[in-house]
Protein backbone atom coordinates (compact mmCIF):
# COMPACT_ATOMS: atom_id res chain seq x y z
CA UNK A 1 0.00 0.00 0.00
CA UNK A 2 1.48 3.35 -0.83
CA UNK A 3 1.64 6.45 1.20
CA UNK A 4 -1.04 7.79 -0.58
CA UNK A 5 -3.48 5.17 0.05
CA UNK A 6 -2.48 4.99 3.67
CA UNK A 7 -2.88 8.14 4.17
CA UNK A 8 -6.44 7.94 2.67
CA UNK A 9 -7.50 4.99 4.56
CA UNK A 10 -6.71 6.80 7.41
CA UNK A 11 -8.89 10.07 7.24
CA UNK A 12 -11.83 7.89 5.65
CA UNK A 13 -13.86 8.83 8.35
CA UNK A 14 -14.50 11.66 11.52
CA UNK A 15 -14.53 8.43 13.27
CA UNK A 16 -11.26 6.50 12.19
CA UNK A 17 -9.72 10.51 12.96
CA UNK A 18 -11.14 10.17 16.40
CA UNK A 19 -9.49 6.74 17.14
CA UNK A 20 -5.99 7.85 15.35
CA UNK A 21 -6.15 10.84 17.54
CA UNK A 22 -6.53 8.57 20.91
CA UNK A 23 -4.04 5.94 20.42
CA UNK A 24 -1.58 8.39 19.08
CA UNK A 25 -2.02 10.23 22.79
CA UNK A 26 -2.51 7.36 24.62
CA UNK A 27 -0.02 4.89 23.14
CA UNK A 28 -0.53 2.28 26.18
CA UNK A 29 -4.47 2.09 25.95
CA UNK A 30 -5.31 -1.45 26.04
CA UNK A 31 -9.17 -1.65 25.94
CA UNK A 32 -12.14 -3.85 24.34
CA UNK A 33 -14.54 -2.29 21.35
CA UNK A 34 -16.76 -1.05 24.18
CA UNK A 35 -13.90 0.63 25.96
CA UNK A 36 -12.23 2.66 23.53
CA UNK A 37 -15.81 3.70 21.68
CA UNK A 38 -16.62 5.10 25.10
CA UNK A 39 -13.23 6.59 25.30
CA UNK A 40 -14.43 8.34 22.14
CA UNK A 41 -17.77 9.12 23.36
CA UNK A 42 -19.22 7.14 20.71
CA UNK A 43 -21.13 4.03 20.32
CA UNK A 44 -19.73 0.36 19.55
CA UNK A 45 -21.67 -0.30 16.42
CA UNK A 46 -20.69 3.40 15.08
CA UNK A 47 -16.72 2.46 15.65
CA UNK A 48 -16.56 -1.13 14.58
CA UNK A 49 -16.17 -0.76 10.68
CA UNK A 50 -13.10 2.08 11.15
CA UNK A 51 -11.32 -0.05 14.51
CA UNK A 52 -11.90 -2.98 11.45
CA UNK A 53 -9.80 -1.04 9.17
CA UNK A 54 -7.45 0.34 11.06
CA UNK A 55 -6.54 -3.55 12.09
CA UNK A 56 -6.28 -4.49 8.88
CA UNK A 57 -4.10 -1.59 8.39
CA UNK A 58 -1.71 -3.41 10.59
CA UNK A 59 -2.18 -0.39 13.15
CA UNK A 60 -3.86 -1.52 15.93
CA UNK A 61 -3.72 -5.14 16.94
CA UNK A 62 -5.80 -7.86 18.56
CA UNK A 63 -5.47 -9.78 21.66
CA UNK A 64 -7.72 -12.24 22.96
CA UNK A 65 -7.79 -11.63 27.53
CA UNK A 66 -10.05 -14.03 29.05
CA UNK A 67 -13.09 -13.90 27.15
CA UNK A 68 -12.80 -10.24 25.81
CA UNK A 69 -11.00 -9.38 22.71
CA UNK A 70 -8.90 -5.95 23.37
CA UNK A 71 -7.12 -3.89 20.86
CA UNK A 72 -4.38 -1.86 21.19
CA UNK A 73 -1.31 0.29 19.37
CA UNK A 74 1.47 -1.71 17.71
CA UNK A 75 3.84 0.92 18.14
CA UNK A 76 6.35 -0.39 15.73
CA UNK A 77 3.65 -0.79 12.74
CA UNK A 78 2.84 3.08 13.90
CA UNK A 79 6.34 3.98 13.52
CA UNK A 80 6.44 2.45 9.70
CA UNK A 81 3.01 3.75 8.75
CA UNK A 82 4.07 7.31 9.68
CA UNK A 83 7.03 7.12 7.87
CA UNK A 84 5.24 5.83 4.58
CA UNK A 85 3.05 8.69 5.40
CA UNK A 86 4.99 11.65 5.72
CA UNK A 87 7.56 10.28 2.72
CA UNK A 88 4.14 10.50 0.77
CA UNK A 89 3.58 13.97 2.37
CA UNK A 90 6.99 15.39 0.89
CA UNK A 91 6.00 14.36 -2.63
CA UNK A 92 2.92 16.49 -2.56
CA UNK A 93 3.19 20.32 -3.73
CA UNK A 94 0.52 22.59 -2.41
CA UNK A 95 -0.32 25.73 -4.03
CA UNK A 96 2.18 25.22 -6.63
CA UNK A 97 0.84 27.62 -9.95
CA UNK A 98 1.30 25.90 -13.18
CA UNK B 1 23.65 0.29 42.79
CA UNK B 2 20.84 -0.56 39.87
CA UNK B 3 19.83 -4.27 39.79
CA UNK B 4 20.49 -6.50 36.76
CA UNK B 5 17.65 -6.88 34.49
CA UNK B 6 17.24 -10.39 32.88
CA UNK B 7 18.02 -11.49 29.32
CA UNK B 8 15.13 -11.19 26.91
CA UNK B 9 13.29 -14.23 26.62
CA UNK B 10 14.51 -15.64 29.63
CA UNK B 11 12.67 -18.03 31.87
CA UNK B 12 10.70 -17.07 35.22
CA UNK B 13 13.02 -19.13 36.60
CA UNK B 14 15.63 -16.88 35.88
CA UNK B 15 13.96 -13.74 36.16
CA UNK B 16 13.33 -15.17 39.71
CA UNK B 17 17.67 -15.94 40.02
CA UNK B 18 18.23 -12.40 39.04
CA UNK B 19 15.85 -10.74 41.84
CA UNK B 20 17.31 -12.97 44.54
CA UNK B 21 21.06 -11.72 43.04
CA UNK B 22 19.30 -8.25 43.86
CA UNK B 23 18.13 -9.22 47.65
CA UNK B 24 21.35 -7.37 49.17
CA UNK B 25 20.75 -3.93 47.94
CA UNK B 26 17.26 -1.67 47.86
CA UNK B 27 15.12 -0.57 45.31
CA UNK B 28 15.77 3.06 46.04
CA UNK B 29 12.90 5.78 45.26
CA UNK B 30 15.26 7.99 44.35
CA UNK B 31 13.86 10.33 47.06
CA UNK B 32 16.67 10.40 49.29
CA UNK B 33 14.96 11.58 52.53
CA UNK B 34 12.25 8.53 52.05
CA UNK B 35 15.75 6.35 51.45
CA UNK B 36 16.85 7.22 54.90
CA UNK B 37 13.52 6.48 56.46
CA UNK B 38 13.33 2.88 54.43
CA UNK B 39 17.09 2.52 55.81
CA UNK B 40 18.24 2.58 52.46
CA UNK B 41 14.48 1.78 50.18
CA UNK B 42 12.36 -0.54 49.64
CA UNK B 43 13.24 -4.46 49.85
CA UNK B 44 13.46 -5.96 45.79
CA UNK B 45 10.70 -7.68 45.07
CA UNK B 46 8.08 -6.39 47.50
CA UNK B 47 5.05 -4.79 47.05
CA UNK B 48 4.01 -1.81 48.34
CA UNK B 49 0.88 -0.08 49.03
CA UNK B 50 0.70 3.60 48.77
CA UNK B 51 -2.58 5.13 50.26
CA UNK B 52 -3.89 8.13 51.12
CA UNK B 53 -6.84 9.75 49.79
CA UNK B 54 -7.41 12.71 46.90
CA UNK B 55 -4.59 15.21 46.58
CA UNK B 56 -2.06 13.90 48.76
CA UNK B 57 0.46 13.15 46.06
CA UNK B 58 0.15 9.34 45.66
CA UNK B 59 0.29 9.42 41.74
CA UNK B 60 3.19 11.95 41.50
CA UNK B 61 5.17 9.82 44.37
CA UNK B 62 4.79 7.11 42.23
CA UNK B 63 5.90 8.14 39.01
CA UNK B 64 8.77 10.01 40.73
CA UNK B 65 9.80 6.19 42.20
CA UNK B 66 9.79 5.09 38.12
CA UNK B 67 11.43 7.82 36.70
CA UNK B 68 13.96 7.74 38.87
CA UNK B 69 13.88 3.99 38.33
CA UNK B 70 14.38 4.74 34.92
CA UNK B 71 17.46 6.85 35.95
CA UNK B 72 19.21 4.09 37.96
CA UNK B 73 18.57 1.64 34.47
CA UNK B 74 15.38 -0.23 35.68
CA UNK B 75 12.99 0.02 33.10
CA UNK B 76 8.79 0.86 35.01
CA UNK B 77 5.41 0.41 33.87
CA UNK B 78 2.72 2.44 35.24
CA UNK B 79 -0.94 0.93 35.20
CA UNK B 80 -3.39 3.28 35.27
CA UNK B 81 -7.04 2.93 35.54
CA UNK B 82 -8.06 6.40 35.67
CA UNK B 83 -6.44 8.92 34.07
CA UNK B 84 -5.78 8.81 30.27
CA UNK B 85 -1.67 8.58 29.32
CA UNK B 86 -1.87 11.74 27.91
CA UNK B 87 -3.33 13.76 30.93
CA UNK B 88 -0.11 11.35 33.06
CA UNK B 89 2.58 12.51 30.00
CA UNK B 90 1.55 16.23 30.50
CA UNK B 91 1.69 16.09 34.23
CA UNK B 92 4.59 14.36 35.00
CA UNK B 93 6.25 17.00 32.07
CA UNK B 94 5.34 19.74 34.60
CA UNK B 95 7.53 17.99 37.20
CA UNK B 96 10.67 17.86 33.97
CA UNK B 97 9.62 14.38 33.75
CA UNK B 98 9.87 13.58 29.76
CA UNK B 99 7.81 9.79 30.01
CA UNK B 100 7.32 10.19 26.02
CA UNK B 101 11.11 10.21 25.67
CA UNK B 102 11.56 7.57 28.09
CA UNK B 103 8.86 5.43 26.60
CA UNK B 104 10.40 5.91 22.60
CA UNK B 105 13.58 4.48 24.67
CA UNK B 106 11.60 1.85 25.69
CA UNK B 107 12.63 2.12 29.31
CA UNK B 108 8.94 2.96 30.37
CA UNK B 109 5.21 2.39 29.76
CA UNK B 110 2.40 3.67 30.67
CA UNK B 111 -0.68 1.32 30.29
CA UNK B 112 -3.92 2.58 30.73
CA UNK B 113 -6.70 -0.19 30.82
CA UNK B 114 -9.81 -1.20 32.66
CA UNK B 115 -9.69 -3.16 35.58
CA UNK B 116 -12.25 -5.51 34.56
CA UNK B 117 -9.33 -6.49 32.22
CA UNK B 118 -6.59 -7.09 34.46
CA UNK B 119 -8.90 -9.23 36.19
CA UNK B 120 -9.39 -11.36 33.29
CA UNK B 121 -8.11 -15.24 33.84
CA UNK B 122 -6.69 -16.90 30.77
CA UNK B 123 -3.32 -18.03 28.89
CA UNK B 124 -2.45 -14.82 28.26
CA UNK B 125 -2.26 -12.17 30.85
CA UNK B 126 -2.71 -8.40 29.47
CA UNK B 127 0.62 -7.83 31.40
CA UNK B 128 2.81 -10.45 29.85
CA UNK B 129 3.34 -8.88 26.47
CA UNK B 130 4.46 -5.63 28.08
CA UNK B 131 6.55 -7.39 30.55
CA UNK B 132 8.47 -9.20 27.77
CA UNK B 133 8.87 -5.93 25.53
CA UNK B 134 10.45 -3.69 28.03
CA UNK B 135 11.42 -6.28 31.49
CA UNK B 136 10.25 -3.96 33.66
CA UNK B 137 11.81 -3.80 37.49
CA UNK B 138 9.42 -1.31 38.92
CA UNK B 139 5.21 -1.27 37.98
CA UNK B 140 2.73 1.13 39.52
CA UNK B 141 -1.23 -0.15 39.43
CA UNK B 142 -2.99 3.19 39.78
CA UNK B 143 -5.46 2.22 41.59
CA UNK B 144 -6.23 -1.24 43.00
CA UNK B 145 -9.16 0.80 44.56
CA UNK B 146 -10.46 0.07 41.24
CA UNK B 147 -10.60 -3.29 41.02
CA UNK B 148 -13.55 -2.84 44.19
CA UNK B 149 -15.88 -1.94 41.40
CA UNK B 150 -15.38 -4.90 39.17
CA UNK B 151 -15.21 -8.16 41.97
CA UNK B 152 -17.33 -9.01 45.28
CA UNK B 153 -16.27 -7.46 48.54
CA UNK B 154 -15.35 -11.11 49.92
CA UNK B 155 -13.51 -11.56 46.49
CA UNK B 156 -11.11 -8.58 46.40
CA UNK B 157 -8.54 -9.76 48.69
CA UNK B 158 -8.22 -13.02 46.67
CA UNK B 159 -7.89 -10.91 43.22
CA UNK B 160 -5.12 -8.26 45.10
CA UNK B 161 -3.12 -11.93 46.30
CA UNK B 162 -3.47 -12.99 42.41
CA UNK B 163 -1.63 -9.34 41.10
CA UNK B 164 0.70 -8.91 43.66
CA UNK B 165 2.13 -12.88 43.35
CA UNK B 166 1.85 -12.54 39.26
CA UNK B 167 4.30 -9.16 40.09
CA UNK B 168 6.44 -11.17 42.66
CA UNK B 169 6.60 -13.85 40.19
CA UNK B 170 8.17 -11.89 37.66
CA UNK B 171 10.69 -10.37 40.15
CA UNK B 172 8.96 -6.82 39.86
CA UNK B 173 9.18 -4.61 43.30
CA UNK B 174 5.66 -2.41 42.66
CA UNK B 175 3.30 -0.15 44.10
CA UNK B 176 -0.08 -0.39 44.90
CA UNK B 177 -1.84 2.80 44.57
CA UNK B 178 -5.15 3.07 47.66
CA UNK B 179 -7.88 5.75 47.89
CA UNK B 180 -8.28 5.42 51.38
CA UNK B 181 -10.65 8.67 52.24
CA UNK B 182 -10.63 6.81 56.01
CA UNK B 183 -7.27 7.93 56.81
CA UNK B 184 -8.31 11.61 57.04
CA UNK B 185 -11.34 11.09 60.02
CA UNK B 186 -10.22 9.43 63.51
CA UNK B 187 -10.07 6.37 62.76
CA UNK B 188 -7.18 5.03 60.81
CA UNK B 189 -7.35 2.07 58.36
CA UNK B 190 -5.82 1.67 55.50
CA UNK B 191 -8.04 -0.51 53.97
CA UNK B 192 -11.71 -1.87 54.92
CA UNK B 193 -11.09 -5.13 52.77
CA UNK B 194 -8.40 -6.71 54.32
CA UNK B 195 -5.31 -5.91 51.89
CA UNK B 196 -2.89 -4.33 54.70
CA UNK B 197 -1.82 -8.33 55.13
CA UNK B 198 -0.88 -8.82 51.62
CA UNK B 199 1.31 -6.15 50.94
CA UNK B 200 5.36 -6.04 52.31
CA UNK B 201 5.24 -2.76 52.93
CA UNK B 202 2.50 0.56 53.68
CA UNK B 203 3.13 3.93 53.36
CA UNK B 204 0.61 6.64 54.42
CA UNK B 205 0.26 9.78 53.08
CA UNK B 206 -2.63 11.99 55.15
CA UNK B 207 -3.26 15.62 55.13
CA UNK B 208 -3.29 17.45 58.52
CA UNK B 209 -4.77 20.75 59.99
CA UNK B 210 -2.06 22.70 61.51
CA UNK B 211 -3.11 26.43 62.81
CA UNK B 212 -5.69 27.01 60.60
CA UNK B 213 -3.67 25.37 57.10
CA UNK B 214 -3.84 22.37 55.71
CA UNK B 215 -0.10 20.50 55.48
CA UNK B 216 0.92 17.02 54.46
CA UNK B 217 2.32 13.79 56.48
CA UNK B 218 3.86 11.21 55.52
CA UNK B 219 4.30 7.78 57.36
CA UNK B 220 5.67 3.97 57.22
CA UNK B 221 2.56 1.96 58.37
CA UNK B 222 4.67 -1.41 57.26
CA UNK B 223 7.99 -2.85 56.01
CA UNK B 224 8.32 -6.59 56.47
CA UNK B 225 11.91 -7.53 57.35
CA UNK B 226 13.21 -4.21 57.56
CA UNK B 227 13.42 -1.48 60.21
CA UNK B 228 12.32 1.82 59.27
CA UNK B 229 11.73 5.34 60.44
CA UNK B 230 8.67 5.07 62.71
CA UNK B 231 7.68 9.03 62.37
CA UNK B 232 4.99 10.90 60.58
CA UNK B 233 7.32 13.18 58.33
CA UNK B 234 6.07 16.72 56.54
CA UNK B 235 6.31 16.66 52.93
CA UNK B 236 5.74 19.01 50.05
CA UNK B 237 4.53 18.73 46.62
CA UNK B 238 7.19 20.87 44.63
CA UNK B 239 7.87 21.87 41.40
CA UNK B 240 10.78 19.07 41.26
CA UNK B 241 8.42 16.20 42.86
CA UNK B 242 7.89 15.22 46.45
CA UNK B 243 10.01 16.94 48.95
CA UNK B 244 10.31 15.38 52.78
CA UNK B 245 10.79 17.55 55.63
CA UNK B 246 11.06 16.68 59.29
CA UNK B 247 9.81 15.52 61.65
CA UNK B 248 6.24 16.54 63.42
CA UNK B 249 8.56 16.40 66.75
CA UNK B 250 6.06 19.54 68.42
CA UNK B 251 2.72 17.60 67.54
CA UNK B 252 0.61 14.96 68.81
CA UNK B 253 -2.36 13.34 67.05
CA UNK B 254 -1.31 13.75 63.91
CA UNK B 255 -3.06 10.29 62.84
CA UNK B 256 -6.39 11.86 63.37
CA UNK B 257 -5.78 14.82 61.26
CA UNK B 258 -6.23 17.24 63.35
CA UNK B 259 -3.20 17.41 66.06
CA UNK B 260 -2.21 19.42 69.00
CA UNK B 261 1.30 20.67 70.54
CA UNK B 262 2.43 18.23 72.97
CA UNK B 263 2.52 19.36 76.52
CA UNK B 264 6.44 20.15 76.49
CA UNK B 265 5.78 22.37 73.80
CA UNK B 266 2.86 24.14 75.31
CA UNK B 267 4.94 24.77 78.44
CA UNK B 268 7.49 26.01 76.59
CA UNK B 269 4.96 28.38 74.44
CA UNK B 270 3.85 29.53 77.56
CA UNK B 271 7.31 29.85 79.75
CA UNK B 272 8.96 32.22 76.50
CA UNK B 273 5.82 33.85 76.63
CA UNK B 274 6.17 34.64 80.33
CA UNK B 275 10.10 35.46 80.24
CA UNK B 276 9.03 37.72 76.89
CA UNK B 277 6.53 40.08 79.29
CA UNK B 278 9.39 39.62 81.94
CA UNK B 279 11.63 41.41 79.42
CA UNK B 280 9.39 43.75 78.67
CA UNK B 281 8.61 44.82 81.95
Amino acid sequence: MSGGEILSTLLASEVRGDLLILFHKNPGLIDTVDGIARRIGRTTITVISDLRELLQLGLLKQKRIGASEVVFLDRARDREILESVANHLKTVQIGVAK
Amino acid sequence: MSTPRPKTGSSEFDQLFSSRIAEGGRVKTGIVELDEMLRGGFMPGDAVMLAGSAGTGKTTLALQYLVNGVKRGEPGIYVTFEELPDQIYRDAKNFGWDLRKMEEEDKFRVICTSPSLVLESGDGSLLDDVLRDIQPRRLVIDSLSHLEMFVKRDDMRMEAYRIVRYLKTHGVSSILLWESPQISGGAFSVTDVGLSFLVDCILALKPVEIESSLRKALVILKMRGSDHDKRFREYEITPAGIKIESAFSNYEGIISGSPRKVASEKFMELFRGASEKQKKA
